[in-house]
Formats: structure tokens, sequence, C-alpha cells
């Protein structure tokens, strides 16, 4: 693309700001969220402080310090990556309100992913007063990354895991257009990969080495688990690296799979819901 | 597909909308009854193929405002969704504004609007003045002009009040009224609308109406219009296009349907004393009896001989002779058809 296209840009710029509205209009189920992903920290926050207890323990090679430094650092990143609004995809395709924005000159995957940017800001902004907030009442070990080149993966592997997790959303939604009933059905099965494969209760490196091996090879871990082990500095170069050309080799795939799919399921698309 | 070879390149003499043996096929899965159904058809689902629309055929003039009439599950519905590329045709050819709708170009998308009665874009918890904002960069409208469609709108459909209300407080009537306002910003060459006085109160079905009649001559727009209303279509189409299970069975002058299928008169009397109104059935058909009132529908050609009759044999307070109402002619067209094909039962 030579120049960028304005009037392209104002159109997702008006989907964002109508989409951060919206957001608004529910505050009480936004606020329920909040309070959700809280109290989740604190569940996860006291069961590695109880299974250290014991000063000097050391627990699948980490210590208490590194684990709750872990746990911590999840807070943002968590809120970066997993607060989503395409998950809404899915039961707008069983009503058939996807007809709405198929009617219009306008990109669907842009727009959900516009919209979910919108959800993330959001989130993101309130992840970080509780996460200050957090900070001052349980005083966890917090490790603050000096190293701009470390940073600045993190940054990359924070897009990628952003752009990974939409991906997944849009392809486990996409059985819909053939199950209308079946909907949640699918997106609970993400959610279960994602509960035990992508590192947001426990560091995947507590796995015996051969799941590792095979966890790393799926998409997950690089939504949580790798972006916050760089931002760590868990890792060398020469893995981040690797880890990074895997997570785009996702991408890349994903894209061409849900590009494929989507095309047939527009054949398969039947508009009900009147 | 097959293209017919009458219809060479660009050369559409006006024609907005061109349809050739469109066929749609639904593969339905069937659900036995009951609990023990559920399991079974989990297990060893069984599809049936519905043929919702039958090679059917038709060309629409820019300009022309058509009505497209037949019972539930005709096929009415699956062609519009067809013609604005929400689905994917089985087979044959569809060609409006020169676009293969399917392939939802973004220039076609912006010529076009579909307004379903019962499906809404407008932002549910939002006044309806955001989703028009939306609506304006989607479509990419500049400013001046946007002005300008939105100001004719609004007034057009009286909505300057309810812009800033969340479109969830609002009852239906204004809701619509607003759906309108929001599907045709951007000044649609084409319009696609499914049931457009669903659920409206007569005054509110009336403006919307107006409205139709008024875009339609202001913008000459094309219009296709699908209506369980009879009002709606008597109002506002000169032609109907009328489908059942799938086929084209009428497509033409609605007056000349009515003229042709209007085979009664209706007498309506009102009578100034009791009376046996059995005695009326020698005279016709008996279709309501509701001291003092009598209606009666007789054969068009003997409708006079029959008043005056009537006149003579009762009490008569008032007397007047109507035309069968269009809803009841089609009604009997459609129940005709039925009967002629395997006796279906009609709803």
């Amino acid at each position: 693309m030579p120049k960028v296209d304005r009037k392209a840009l104002k159109k997702y710029i008006s989907v964002f700001t109508i989409s951060f509205q919206q957001e608004f209009a529910y505050r009480v189920n936004f606020i329920m969220w909040r309070v959700r992903n809280v109290m989740q920290f604190f569940l996860i926050f006291f069961l590695w402080d109880t299974i250290f207890a014991t000063p000097g323990v050391n627990v699948f090679g980490y210590t208490k310090a590194k684990i709750l430094t872990y746990v911590f650092s999840l807070i943002l990143i968590r809120s970066l990556v997993l607060s989503t609004r395409s998950v809404d995809i899915a039961p707008e395709i069983a009503r058939g309100d996807v007809s709405n924005l198929l009617l219009k000159p306008i990109n669907y995957f842009k727009y959900w992913l516009t919209r979910d940017i919108a959800s993330k800001v959001l989130n993101l902004s309130f992840a970080i007063f509780e996460a200050g907030i957090l900070f001052i009442l349980l005083k966890p070990p917090f490790y603050f990354q000096g190293n701009i080149l470390y940073i600045l993966f993190f940054i990359v592997s924070i897009t990628a895991a952003i752009i990974l997790y939409f991906l997944l959303v849009l392809l486990f939604s996409m059985p819909t257009f053939w199950f209308p009933q079946q909907s949640w059905g699918f997106m609970f099965l993400l959610l279960v990969f994602v509960d035990i494969l992508a590192g947001g209760v426990f560091p995947l490196d507590i796995l015996p080495v051969g799941i590792q091996k095979i966890a790393l090879l799926t998409p997950f871990p690089y939504l949580l688990f790798i972006p916050t082990e760089i931002y760590l500095g868990q890792l060398n170069y020469s893995s981040i690296l690797g880890f990074l050309a895997v997570s785009m080799i996702w991408i890349f795939v994903l894209v061409y799979i849900n590009q494929k799919v989507w095309n047939s399921g527009l054949r398969a698309y039947r508009a009900e819901g009147r | 597909m097959k293209r017919s070879t009458l219809l060479g390149g660009n050369n559409n003499d006006g024609k907005a909308i061109i349809v050739e043996n469109l066929t749609k096929n639904f593969e339905v899965s069937e659900k036995q009854k009951g609990l023990g159904g559920s399991f079974k058809s989990l297990f060893s689902p069984k599809t049936k193929t519905v043929r919702a629309l039958k090679e059917i055929s038709f060309t629409i003039k820019k300009g022309e405002l058509v009505g497209f009439i037949g019972p539930n599950g005709a096929g009415k519905t699956t062609t519009l969704k067809i013609l604005s590329g929400l689905l994917y045709p089985t087979a044959g050819f569809t060609q409006v504004l020169g676009f293969n709708p399917w392939d939802r170009k973004h220039e076609y998308l912006k010529q076009i609007a579909l307004v379903m009665g019962q499906k809404n874009q407008l932002w549910w918890d939002l006044p309806a003045s955001d989703t028009l904002e939306l609506n304006r960069f989607i479509y990419e409208i500049p400013e001046r002009l946007y002005k300008e469609s939105l100001e004719e709108l609004i007034k057009l459909l009286e909505v300057e009040k309810l812009l800033n209300i969340p479109v969830r407080r609002l009852s239906l009537g204004q809701r619509m009224r607003l759906e309108f306002v929001a599907a045709l910003v951007h000044r649609p060459k084409i319009l696609f609308l499914d049931e457009p006085t669903i659920g409206l109160d007569v005054i509110g079905q009336q403006k919307v109406r107006d409205f139709i009649f008024e875009y339609n001559r202001k913008n000459n727009a094309t219009i296709l219009l699908t209506s369980h209303n009879m009002e709606d279509l008597l109002d506002l189409a000169k032609r109907v296009i009328v489908i059942d299970k799938g086929e084209i069975i009428y497509d033409g002058d609605l007056r000349d349907l009515t003229e042709k299928h209007a085979k009664e008169k209706v007498i309506k009397v009102y009578l100034s004393k009791p009376t046996d109104y059995k005695k009326f059935e020698e005279i016709g058909e008996v279709k309501r009896f509701n001291y003092p009132m009598v209606i009666l529908s007789v054969p068009r050609e003997t409708s006079a001989i029959a008043a005056s009759e009537i006149l003579q044999n009762f009490p008569v307070a008032d007397l007047t002779i109507e035309e069968e109402s269009i809803e009841s002619i089609i009604r009997r067209v459609f129940r005709g058809e039925k009967i002629v094909k395997n006796n279906a039962e009609s709803r």
C-alpha cells in the first residue's frame, strides 16, 4: 500500500469509538468481569503462596519470589491478550446478526479486531489500576525489565499473542455456520486449551519436558507463557527468536485456515433468525 | 451457471435486477421427536434438502417498485437475501446493477440496503445517532451529503426527537423508522424491504408506506418489497410477483391479477330488523353475520340482481357493494394452487 487510506482509517476509528461506548453501556458487566479477574488473581496468588509456605522451598525449579513475579506479571498480560469482544462472533453468527455487517462495505475481520482492541484498551487501563492496588496490598516481588532489547521482544510477542488469540477465537467461532445451536461448545473447547496450555494458571515449565515440547508446538503457550517469560528475562536471544518464529508461523497458518473456513462457512450460512 | 444469450455485456436496457433460473437448496437437519430423537440425531444426523427456490426468473427495471408476495416459506426472503449477497445461490444467474451480489463488492454494497422488519442493525444500548455516525464512516459518505440525506430522512420519518434515546427504550414503531434512517443514509439505489411494516400499528404502517413511496419517487430507487400486508401492496406496488413453494406463479400488474381473479363481489347489508339470516344463503355465501350486519359474497355478474333481491326481501337499513379484498383474492389464488398440487394443507 503506497499511502494510508484515510477513509478506511476513519471507518475503523469510528468502530473503535462506538465499541468503547458500547462497553460503557454495560458498566456493571464490565466491572463484574474485572472483579472476576481480581478474584482469579487472588486465587492463583494464594495458591502459590501456600505451596511455597515453607521458606527456602524450591518447587518445579521455581522459588517463591520467582513464581509470584510470574503470577503478578500475568495480570497485565492477561488483560491485554485474553480480553476480547470477538467472543460475540459465534452468537452473532447463530442469531443471523452477522448479516448486518456482511451487508456493509467493511471488512469483517478488521471490524472485529478493532473491537477487540477497544476492549483491550479499556481492560488494560483498569488492569493497571488494579495491579497498583494489589501491589500495595500484597507487596509481591515485581520484576522491572530494564533491557531495551527484551522490552522490544516482549512488545513483538504481545502483539503476536493478541493476533493469535483473535485468530483462534475466530476459528473456534466458525463451526457455528454449520451448527448454529452448538456455538458455545466450541468456544468452551478453546477456553479449556487456553486454561491448560497458555500458562495463565501456572508456568508451563513445571510440566514434564515431553509435554512441554508438545505444548510449544501448539499456538497456546504463545498467548501468555512465552510473552511473560520474555518479559521476565528467562529466555536467551536464540530461543526468543525461535519462539517468535513459531508464533509467526502460527499466525500465517491460522490466517490461511480462517480464510478458507470463512469462505465455505458463508456458503453454508443460512442468514437465519427471522 | 447459465447466462442468457439475450443479455449481451453491460447493455441491460435500464434493468436493475436480473434473475435467471435461480435455485436455492437448503440442507436441513431433521430431528426426530422427543429426547430419544435428540440422541439419535446427535449420532446419526439426518439431513434433507429443502428446495427453497426452483429456477425462478424475473427482471426489474430501474426505478420500479415491485411487491413480492406469497405465503410463509414461499421463498420471498430467500430471494431478497440472495440478491443482497447474504446467501449463496445453489444455481442460476443473478445480477444487480451489473454486479454479482455474492461478490459483495464494496461498490455494490454502497448502493443497496436490506431492511428487515424483524431484524435490527441499530446498536441496542446506544442512541440511534451513534449507529448513524458509524454508518456515515462505514459507507464513506461525504459530510455534506450525509447531513443532507440525514436531514431529509429525519423529516420524512419524523424521528428528530428519537435520535438521542437509547434504542432499547424505543417502541417498535419508533425503532423501525430509525432503522430506515440507518439503512438509507447512504442513499441506496436499490432497496430490499422484507416485511417493513410488520408489527407496526396502523399509523406507523402508514408512515412507513408514505416514506417508501416518497423515497422511490425522489431518488428513482428500485424497490423490491415483500409483505403480508395487502395495504402495503395496494398503496405502493403496481407490479407484483407472486411466489409459492419456490416458484413464481404470477408476475405482472397487481390490478390485472385482482381483476382476473376477482370473481366475486362483497355485499354488506345493515338490517333494520332482526331476521333469519339463513334466508341469505339462497342469494350468496354468507361470510359473516353479526346483527345488524350481514356480509355476503356473490358472483360478480349477478351482484346487481342479488342486491335488488335483498332490497326487496329483507328489512334493509343500508346496503353497499364492494370489490372483494385483494387479500382474499390472493388467498384464493394460493389455495387454488395448493389444491391443484397434491392437496397440501393450507395455512
